[in-house]
């Protein structure tokens, strides 16, 4: 799927607009930030079993790692 | 033409498939509803109108609750395959909770996506502005509350201000540009100023 582009965008915001404004008019823009979504997703998870382990060691893992990044 | 959202019945429809994004919230909100009132605010509400960013939380409004129903919540979400970073225990959870200080739920053995819970009362004048002024959108079979469009833009540009708000922001300008109500926005603007003040 192609986004109709009449004026090349300037800076990272004018290309959150562009996209706005085409998704609106072409909902099968959609799909590609499902995709996008899914994959950040899937990585994500992938990546903290590998870290963590699973069940309670996972939990003891992750509250470390949250208490070292400052978030507990 | 086919186009990215319409409105029906005063809820806001987008027109696309769920993701496992929305599935995750979805999931958590079938708990939370059981026990109370909520409303989904911030970045995910540019994201799951077709903002293209990565998250890793989600924000969700909920009316601050005595112990022994926070309990019954916290409870139904452990059995619900959801456990909470703070604490496996709802007595040191709601610690947080009574302080208005904010805990987080993902599902067993993830991290990512997972579950801001943002505890609020009436002192929080513009968040509760939001809670009790509440937009249906529905993707699909799923339907959820969000604040106003045209608060959640403001809110955003006024009090938020990171580049990742302003344009979260923007998306929504741009993508709801038929439906903003601009006598919304000037209502809307008092109310978040005086949250500045």
């Amino acid at each position: 799927m192609r986004i109709k582009i009449e004026k090349s965008p300037d800076k990272d915001i004018d290309y959150v607009k562009l996209y706005a404004l085409n998704l609106n008019k072409n909902p099968r823009l959609f799909v590609q930030q499902k995709k996008f979504i899914e994959s950040q997703i899937k990585s994500s998870r992938e990546l903290f079993k590998k870290r963590f382990g699973r069940g309670k060691e996972f939990k003891i893992n992750a509250r470390e790692y949250l208490r070292n990044i400052g978030i507990l | 033409m086919e186009k990215g959202y319409y409105t029906e019945n005063s809820a806001i429809i987008i027109n696309r498939e769920l993701t496992e994004l929305d599935l995750f919230l979805k999931d958590f909100l079938e708990v939370l509803k059981k026990h109370s009132d909520y409303l989904v605010v911030s970045g995910f509400v540019s994201i799951s109108t077709g903002r293209t960013r990565g998250t890793e939380d989600i924000d969700i409004l909920v009316p601050l609750s005595d112990e022994i129903k926070f309990k019954e919540l916290f409870e139904d979400l452990i059995n619900n395959g959801f456990w909470c970073y703070q604490s496996d225990r709802y007595k040191e959870a709601y610690t947080y909770i009574k302080n208005y200080d904010n805990i987080r739920f993902a599902k067993i053995d993830e991290m990512y996506p997972n579950i801001e819970f943002v505890p609020i009362d009436e002192s929080r004048k513009a968040k509760y502005f939001e809670f009790t002024h509440p937009q249906k959108i529905k993707i699909k079979d799923f339907e959820f509350k969000i604040p106003p469009i045209e608060f959640e833009i403001l809110y955003k540009e006024l009090i938020l201000r990171g580049e990742k708000d302003i344009a979260d922001a923007r998306h929504l300008r741009y993508f709801f540009s038929d439906i903003i109500d601009k006598n919304k926005l000037i209502k809307y603007e008092k109310i978040i100023e005086n949250e500045l003040k």
